[in-house]
Formats: C-alpha cells, sequence, structure tokens
C-alpha cells in the first residue's frame, strides 16, 4: 500500500468511527430496552469525542503554523524591501514584548487593533454602497433590477419614519417570505454539497487522499 | 421527532447517499454515459484567466477565507481545495504560482498541499498565505492585490461581509472575480459584487465542471439527484398540507399535482 493508498485508509477508518460513534453514540434508547443498552450508547460515544478532541487540538496547534507563515512571507517581502513588511514584523514583535512584559494588558488591543477594525468596518459599509450602486452595471437583467428593488425596500422599510410605514410592512413580507424561501433553499443546497463532500472524504475519494 | 428518530434518519440519509454516489461514479465510469450539464457562467471564465495568467505572468488569487478543516466550514474548505486543485493543475503553464489566501491556519497545509502538487520547484512556501480572519483577512488581501497584481480572483470558501472589501478593491483594479460563500452574508456580496458568482452547492459541484474527473461529475449529478428529491418532497408536504386545508383538495389531487411535476421536471430535464 503506497502514501496515497495509506492515506486514504486512515481517512476511511477516522471517518467511518466518528460518524458511527455520532451517529449511534450517546442515545441508548436507539438500543431498545435491553439492561446493557445505556452503556453500550456510552462506549460507542467515547471514540467519536477522543477523536472530536484530537481534531480540536491539531486546529489549534495549527495556528502555530499560521503564525510561521505569515512571518516566512513578510520576511521574504522585507528581504526584497516592502516596507510594509517591515511594519507587520516590528508590530508583530512589539506586541509579543507587551504581552510579555505587561500580562493581561489588552490596551494596545483596545488602542490599536479596535480603531482600525472600526475603520475597516466604516469602509466596509461605503463598499457595500458602492457594490449596490453597482449591481445594475454588472447584472442588467430582471434579477438585478430585482435585487436593488429588494435592497431599496429594505433599507426604507428599516427607517424609523411614520411616512414610510407601507414599506415596512412590504419590508416585514419579504423578510418573511421570500427571503427566508431563498435563504433556506441556498443552506439546503450547500447542506446537501456538504454531505456529498464530507462522504467524498469519508470514503478516501478526496484529492487529498488521491496522491 | 426525538434524538432516536433524527438518529436513524440519519444513518439511512447518510447510507443513501452513500450508495447514490458509488452508484453515480459506477455510472459515469461507463462510456456513452457522459450527462449535459447546465453551464455556469463563472467557470466558464477560469480557463480563459489561466491563460491570460501566463500571457501577462502575473499570478491568480485564489482565496479560501474563512473555510478551515476541523469546523464547520471543513467541506467548503475541500470543496475549494479541489477547486483550487484543478485551477492550479491548469495555471502551470505559465511561469508563475497563484497565490492561495485563507484566514484559517488549518486550511494551510491544504492550500499548501494543492500547490506543491502542480509545482514542483519554486517558492510554493511563500505562495499559500495566511492572515488573521474577518476584516484583518480583507486589509491583507486588498493591500496584496496592490503588490502583486493578481489577473484575476477566484474566492470559494467561507466569507463574510468582509468579501466586500476584496471584491471592491478588485473592481477598482480591473481585475475579474468569480465569488462563492457558504455564509449567506458573503454570498449576498458575491451576487452584488463579484463579476460571476456561483450559488451555494454548485460550489460542492466545482470539480466536475472545471476538469473531465468522473468523480466530479458523478458528485455534481448527485447534487442534482438530491435537489431534485428535495423539491418533491417539498412539494409533497406542501400539498399535502393544502389537502388538509382545503375541502377542493385531496390526497389523489396531491398525487395527481405531483405526478404532474414530475412530468414538468422530467420534460425540462430532457428538452435543456
Amino acid at each position: 500500500m503506497g502514501a496515497p493508498g495509506l492515506s486514504a485508509f486512515v481517512a476511511f477508518a477516522v471517518g467511518v468511527t466518528t460518524i458511527l460513534s455520532l451517529l449511534l453514540g450517546d442515545n441508548p434508547a436507539l438500543f431498545g430496552d435491553q439492561p446493557g443498552s445505556g452503556e453500550l450508547a456510552r462506549r460507542l460515544a467515547a471514540p467519536g469525542d477522543v477523536l472530536l478532541q484530537l481534531a480540536v487540538i491539531v486546529v489549534a496547534i495549527s495556528l502555530i503554523i499560521g503564525i510561521a507563515n505569515l512571518l516566512y512571507v513578510h520576511v521574504g517581502r522585507l528581504a526584497r524591501g516592502r516596507f510594509y513588511s517591515a511594519v507587520v514584523l516590528a508590530s508583530f514583535a512589539f506586541t509579543i514584548f507587551w504581552y510579555v512584559t505587561r500580562r493581561g494588558d489588552t490596551s494596545l488591543l483596545e488602542a490599536v487593533q479596535v480603531p482600525i477594525e472600526s475603520a475597516l468596518a466604516a469602509l466596509l459599509f461605503l463598499s457595500l454602497a458602492l457594490g449596490g450602486a453597482r449591481v445594475l452595471q454588472k447584472r442588467a437583467d430582471l434579477w438585478g433590477l430585482l435585487f436593488v428593488a429588494v435592497t431599496l425596500i429594505a433599507l426604507l422599510g428599516s427607517l424609523p419614519l411614520a411616512e414610510l410605514a407601507p414599506l415596512k410592512a412590504w419590508n416585514d413580507w419579504l423578510m418573511a417570505v421570500p427571503v427566508s424561501a431563498g435563504a433556506r433553499a441556498i443552506l439546503l443546497g450547500i447542506a446537501l454539497g456538504a454531505v456529498v463532500t464530507g462522504l467524498r472524504a469519508l470514503l478516501g475519494q478526496d484529492r487529498s487522499y488521491r496522491g | 421527532m426525538d434524538d432516536t428518530t433524527v438518529q436513524v434518519y440519519s444513518v439511512i440519509f447518510v447510507l443513501a447517499t452513500a450508495l447514490l454516489v458509488y452508484t453515480a461514479r459506477y455510472f459515469r465510469g461507463r462510456r456513452g454515459r457522459r450527462r449535459t450539464q447546465r453551464k455556469i457562467a463563472g467557470f466558464e471564465q477560469i480557463p480563459r484567466w489561466t491563460l491570460q495568467s501566463a500571457e501577462s505572468n502575473r499570478p491568480l488569487h485564489l482565496a479560501f477565507g474563512d473555510a478551515g478543516v476541523g469546523g464547520e466550514h471543513t467541506p467548503s474548505a475541500l470543496a475549494g481545495a479541489e477547486l483550487f486543485h484543478h485551477v492550479i493543475d491548469g495555471a502551470n503553464a505559465s511561469g508563475i504560482a497563484p497565490i492561495v489566501s485563507m484566514s484559517a491556519p488549518s486550511t494551510l497545509p491544504l492550500a499548501q498541499d494543492s500547490l506543491r502538487r502542480a509545482w514542483h520547484d519554486g517558492d510554493t512556501l511563500s505562495r499559500a498565505r495566511w492572515s488573521p480572519r474577518g476584516l484583518a483577512y480583507a486589509g491583507a488581501v486588498t493591500a496584496s492585490l496592490a503588490e502583486d497584481e493578481p489577473t484575476a480572483h477566484v474566492m470559494a470558501g467561507s466569507f463574510g461581509a468582509e468579501l466586500a472589501l476584496m471584491l471592491e478593491c478588485a473592481d477598482r483594479r480591473g481585475q475579474p472575480s468569480l465569488a462563492v460563500s457558504d455564509r449567506l452574508d458573503g454570498q449576498a456580496v458575491a451576487y452584488a459584487l463579484a463579476d460571476h458568482a456561483l450559488i451555494g452547492e454548485e460550489l460542492f459541484a466545482a470539480s466536475g465542471y472545471v476538469s473531465d474527473d468522473d468523480a466530479g461529475h458523478g458528485d455534481a449529478a448527485i447534487i442534482d439527484v438530491l435537489r431534485v428529491l428535495i423539491i418533491v418532497g417539498a412539494t409533497i408536504a406542501l400539498l399535502l398540507g393544502f389537502s388538509r386545508e382545503l375541502p377542493l383538495m385531496s390526497w389523489q389531487l396531491a398525487l395527481a399535482g405531483t405526478a404532474i411535476l414530475f412530468a414538468l421536471v422530467f420534460i425540462i430535464s430532457r428538452s435543456s
């Protein structure tokens, strides 16, 4: 068995164990009124719990890989004379120094990170407004028109003005019926795709395991 | 519905889907069994962008967003990786490797793996780039756009409203984009701002569109089958619900309505 075959086998074994453990474990009622059904359900749930805890630990460790990657990319850029990478690396070093020397002090976060994120959020509003205005340029069809019309009704209907009360009723109906139905349809589609993709990974057919 | 019933239904659903996946792959593997897929404009642009990337010697930008392995967005990360694998594979004729960005660190090995498979030499380690999530990720990507000047953007994964910043920046620079998100806010932004948007499950059917992979075609067909089954199920439930409220409606009428709907779906699918 080559490396791809071995990784596919490991993926299959772990995947099937986890899914069976999640589906069959922790529910004694599934095994009827047998005397040992509670113990059996607990035993079936245990492998899934252990594997999920392992996954959580691995994901947490992957943050270190992320930081290493960030540093590697910016050190490389700095070597090519990129000034902003020097700012990133200096900020990183200073934040580490700050946290180590003033343990528990979050003033740097509040003084720098929060205002910058707030400024970006304000920019985000402008980008969204600009994007809304450009929709009809990109999609000059019925659907584009409908998109803009619904957006306008939703925005105007949200305003606390008595003159716009009829629009509020429209807005409520839009949110309760077509928007809700559309959102559920999209989520159902995503769920179906997720199931098929999950099974592909579970059966060792995913690209990562095929080599 | 109690827990036991839900668990039993879940087991049946998983087994039935697994059976469907294998059946579809079996039929896909047989000659002369190719189903014509509906056209999705976004996927048709990818080979063109790849060619432009090779001609202009500028990279493609592929983004996972917040889709990470090990969380609720794992399927999106895997589906994105499958799509990106084919895009990177197609782009290896050009002299410059695509840039893959993500804000979930667990996706980094996935991206690195896709890059490494297509690019045996060259610095692939710096082409997969992680940034912290949310607005910080959007800020990092927009800053990168100025420096790397990508030919085009394929953003497939999990994005929120911060996608607007990236798409708006790309639009300002005249860089075309294809976007899809498994989150509703990101999906709405993708529809409004991207040049081409995929909707919902189209992300998961991507490998069936961008490659000649039989397995990918089979998976796309399975998603279509499941979708039709859900539409039919919802229609039956709706008609049965009506039949209890309206005196004129009966289960026979509901059955007839469903049969008509089936016939319509069949006719439409044959004619398209």
